[in-house]
């Protein structure tokens, strides 16, 4: 039994070196000793063989993982770790005293039968700028919003409604202009609006991406903002269960989050692996400086379960996720005409405050989001994997108005004046391969259908659509070399269902065009790299710019789509230099341009609409060329031994150039600046830190003429604090974190936030994030 | 990004007859995954404006000294916000120094029969409160209301008008939606109609 338990895993030990140090003549008395732990569950491993190379002396760990080898002196030596299936690895040891090593050897769980495994990678990273937030840096953003969590990627930015909805911003473009891609799933709701925040619970994520750049290649068309990924970790791949309880807090709003994870892989039957999570998040009213913002409150309830069959050369994994949330809108943001508007920007307090309360009255947002994905992959021998994803995503939103109807009867049934459910459907089929040991890349196929629904006041009309895409990315590296080149094909339907003049016109719409992108990377050392990528995409019209007509209440305006608008098309450049690896300094620096062909936007137009609330400004969706060019910098400079200055700065340029104009909501030119001092681990506590952030913000004056009520907000200068520290308990692990934003308790406004009319930004807010991992 | 897959070391170069199979089966799937779903019921869209709208405003003026002449003014847009442009806006048209006595009346009449809003308004008085601004013609205007509110406050859909001497300019009719903020003034809450006519006193 104990042989086959042993012969299930293959151990790769963990190398590291030690300098050695001077030695004076001291008696050989001193010991080695330590731990042999499983890296990946934590479990001791037994009857692991640890010995001296140099003295031919060894010992072998006991049940308890430990191992212990006595009398030796002082003095630098070979250890080597082995166990069964594992690759002898040899590690240098410096010997002074009663030294301690542990050995966390990398084991991977493999099936009986199979020797000599390697593991080979087809390289999917694209010459396009990409970064993430994982591990430490992403627990520090645990709580947050998923738009909020992305902001420490410089060049990310949000656009705002208050502090619950946070859009992400991609170098300057948003909502129908970037892709999220939720457990490798494209997030289908009703992404167009700019109060609907993406229906993904953060706390599935295990590492969050972005790529920044045209890439719709890869993930189809409309990504000519970029793309974010967000996936969760892989479940552990070695048996018996484990997990984490996340539980974090903060003052402001008196947030309470509980999130947790446990995972198994089963110990008769290691193919099977199963994971469910869930999270629970309840806030009251936001506090800003000098008052409440009035019914702001969150509720999330969410939950998700994942399951996998592995085996060695074909696999198959279920996903299903619920996002459940209700959210308060500020109520003082609720107006009836620009005069309201006009009003309530004047007032220096908003119109409508109130004490501290849970309760979510109206107007409020309800909103659902259901994901079941299904992936089965194959290995296709030496050369690659096949894969085949289908996911069903049914997202329900609920818009609540502020009043009710007048009629009692009408007010009696509570519907939300709002209403839009959309069903999705995607299938991608995908070869992963590899030719040769020069050539690498991804062939696929995707299909995606979708309907629309709605009830109540009209905004955006029901809809059915159809798509499809080919698509082929092959890269071939040589040396210092590394080529890309992508071409991509799509196809979309879409039928639209709408009365008009009572009776029901039914327009239907094709758009099909291609995708390309063309990239390279030169390594000047395995340090310094330099990346260049030209990139075309495009991206259909999409409905609401299509049909909207209507009243948006909260903005004041009257929106008009444009049912003859063409596609756009993007031409995008982008250039980074990367280093990385080097003790001292690494960093990041990246220019793009981007150029977009019809580009569609708002544009003012005169005269304003008469209606019995009064004159509304109006804008029509019109089309123009755009350019959008900008520096993203990024560094981490290591100034003395445990002291860091991480800076990030990003400054974007967008103009419309037809009309020889800035282009409305541009992210202002943002600098952020963080003092890290890390502390030397000791027994206790590991991984500790603390670091105080400056973040400044200037004044967005780069805005178009006639295009806003009031002139942008201010720039701003925040600082905030953070520390954290691990505490060892044996096998389980305690991260205790805390923070505090906006110290200094600052009165500001952000010109991407859409209550910038009515109410100022959040208070100080200090945070607790505890995470206990078992 | 992680976008690491394991590859074993197998001999399966040559591809087996059933991974052929599972191949070809895998394709079918796929178009019809991708394409015979369908059973939403998007084609019908729910009813235009099915939601409460304030399509028409009426101002009904009768003469203090005269109950049979009787003056109206309407603003209608029968399809709500955007859309088609208000299809009637009538000027007020009034005698110089007259008094009248004003009713106003609201309707939806997006709805078949035409729904009455005022009278909605009237039962949520308490909420509610007409403004009147008139700029340049010489018209004073004073409620004939009162919700009850403590201390009771004017309501507005019942007014008094009286006209000066001969002038032109017009007058601003806004009715406030004001739940709990009620407080006599035209600041808190949200505007449900704002409607300037143009005003002659003849």
């Amino acid at each position: 039994m104990l042989f086959r338990y042993f012969s299930f895993y293959v151990f790769v030990c963990f190398v590291a070196t030690i300098n050695v140090a001077a030695q004076n003549v001291t008696p050989c008395n001193s010991t080695l000793s330590g731990k042999v732990i499983d890296e990946h569950n934590e479990e001791p491993l037994l009857y692991a063989d640890i010995y001296i190379k140099e003295l031919q002396k060894g010992a072998v760990s006991d049940t308890l993982g430990n191992y212990i080898i006595r009398n030796l002196c002082n003095g630098t030596y070979t250890a080597v770790c082995s166990h069964i299936g594992c690759e002898k690895v040899e590690q240098i040891i410096n010997v002074k005293g009663n030294t301690v090593v542990n050995f966390y050897p990398e084991h991977h769980h493999e099936l009986l039968n199979e020797v000599d495994i390697t593991e080979r990678r087809v390289s999917l990273v694209t010459t396009q700028t990409i970064n993430s937030i994982s591990g430490k840096e992403l627990e520090a953003t645990r709580g947050k919003t998923l738009g909020e969590s992305l902001k420490g990627i410089v060049g990310v930015n949000s656009l705002q409604t208050g502090t619950s909805i946070s859009k992400p911003i991609i170098h300057g473009m948003h909502s129908n202009r970037i892709l999220i891609l939720n457990n490798g799933i494209r997030q289908e709701g009703q992404q167009w609006g700019s109060e609907h925040a993406p229906e993904i619970d953060p706390f599935i994520a295990g590492k969050l991406t972005v790529v920044k750049g045209a890439n719709t290649v890869q993930y189809g068309s409309d990504a000519i903002g970029g793309v974010i990924l967000v996936e969760p970790s892989p479940i552990r791949d070695s048996t018996g269960i484990g997990g984490e309880v996340n539980l974090v807090g903060f003052s402001n709003g008196r947030q309470g989050i509980l999130s947790a994870i446990v995972e198994g892989r089963f110990k008769k039957n290691s193919s099977f692996a199963w994971r469910i999570q869930g999270t629970g998040k309840e806030a009251g009213n936001t506090e800003t400086p000098n008052y409440f913002m009035k019914n702001t409150g969150v509720k999330e309830l969410n939950f998700s379960g994942a399951a996998e069959y592995k085996r060695a050369n074909f696999g198959i994994e279920l996903f299903y996720s619920r996002f459940n949330t209700t959210l308060g809108i500020f109520s003082a943001s609720h107006i009836g005409n620009l005069t309201d508007l006009q009003i309530a920007f004047e007032s220096s307090v908003p119109l409508e405050t109130s004490g501290f309360t849970y309760k979510i009255a109206r107007p409020s947002q309800h909103i659902k989001h259901d994901l079941l994905k299904a992936k089965a992959y194959l290995y296709t021998g030496n050369s690659g994997k096949l894969s085949l994803v289908f996911a069903r995503q049914y997202n329900l939103r609920y818009e609540y108005d502020k009043h009710q109807p007048l009629n009692d009867s009408l007010a009696g049934l509570n519907k939300p004046a709002l209403l839009f459910r959309i069903t999705t459907y995607t299938t991608d089929l995908i070869w992963e391969h590899h030719y040769a040991k020069s050539i690498s890349g991804t062939v696929g196929i995707s299909g995606i259908t979708q309907g629309n629904e709605y009830e109540g006041r009209f905004f955006i009309p029901n809809f059915r659509n159809y798509g499809g895409g080919v698509f082929m990315i092959e890269r071939w590296k040589r040396n210092k070399l590394e080529l890309e080149a992508g071409l991509r094909y799509d196809y979309k339907w879409m039928r639209i269902y709408k009365w008009e003049n009572n009776v029901i016109i039914t327009p239907q719409f094709q758009f099909s065009n291609f995708s390309a992108t063309l990239g390279a990377i030169y390594k000047f050392s395995s340090k310094l790299n330099l990346s260049v990528n030209a990139a075309t995409a495009w991206r259909p019209p999409a409905v609401n710019e299509l049909f909207s007509d209507g009243l948006h209440h909260g903005a004041a305006s009257v929106e008009v789509g444009d049912r003859t608008l063409t596609h756009e098309r993007a031409y995008n450049f982008i250039a980074t230099l990367n280093l990385n690896g080097t003790k001292k300094f690494n960093g990041e620096l990246s220019f793009y341009y981007n150029f977009i062909n019809d580009y569609i936007y708002l544009a003012p137009v005169r005269p304003a609409t008469l209606t019995i609330k009064g004159a509304f400004p109006t804008f029509h969706y019109k089309q123009t060329d755009a350019t959008f060019k900008g520096v993203d910098a990024g560094f981490t400079w290591n100034v003395v031994k445990g002291v860091s200055l991480i800076s990030k700065e990003s400054i974007i340029r967008a103009r419309n150039s037809s009309a020889d104009e800035f282009l409305v909501l541009m992210p202002a030119d943002r600098f952020e600046n963080t003092l890290k001092y890390t502390f030397a681990d000791g027994k206790a506590f590991k991984e500790s830190y603390i670091s105080i952030t400056m973040l400044n913000v200037l004044k967005q004056w780069r805005v178009p003429a006639n295009s806003d009520y009031v002139a942008p907000p201010d720039g701003y200068t925040l600082l905030g604090m953070d520390a954290s520290t691990v505490f060892p308990l044996g096998k389980q692990k305690l991260n205790v974190g805390i923070g505090v934003n906006n110290l200094l308790n600052r009165v500001y406004r952000d010109y991407l936030n859409r209550f910038r009319y009515y109410s100022d930004e959040a208070g100080i807010n200090f945070s607790i994030r505890l995470k206990y991992s078992f | 990004m992680n976008y690491s897959h394991e590859f074993p070391k197998k001999n399966l170069l040559v591809m087996s007859k059933t991974k052929k199979t599972i191949i070809t089966k895998m394709l079918f799937a796929f178009i019809f995954l991708a394409g015979a779903i369908s059973g939403c019921k998007e084609e019908t869209p729910p009813p235009v404006n099915e939601e409460e709208l304030i399509t028409t405003m009426t101002l009904t003026f009768t003469d203090s000294a005269n109950s049979s002449n009787v003056i109206t003014a309407t603003f209608r847009d029968a399809d709500g916000d955007g859309g088609n442009a208000p299809t009637q806006f009538d000027t007020i048209k009034l005698a110089a120094g007259k008094t009248y006595f004003t009713e106003i009346t609201l309707l939806d009449e997006s709805k078949t029969p035409a729904e009455n809003i005022s009278d909605e308004v009237l039962e949520e008085a308490n909420d509610h409160h007409f403004f009147f601004n008139p700029t340049g013609a010489t018209v004073t205007v004073t409620y004939e209301d009162l919700d009850t509110n403590s201390p009771p406050l004017p309501v507005g859909l019942s007014t008094r008008w009286v006209t000066g001497t001969a002038s032109n300019g017009t007058t601003q009719v806004i009715l406030k939606h004001q739940p709990g903020a009620k407080d006599g003034t035209e600041a808190p809450g949200e505007t449900d109609v704002d409607v300037t006519f143009v005003t002659e006193v003849q």
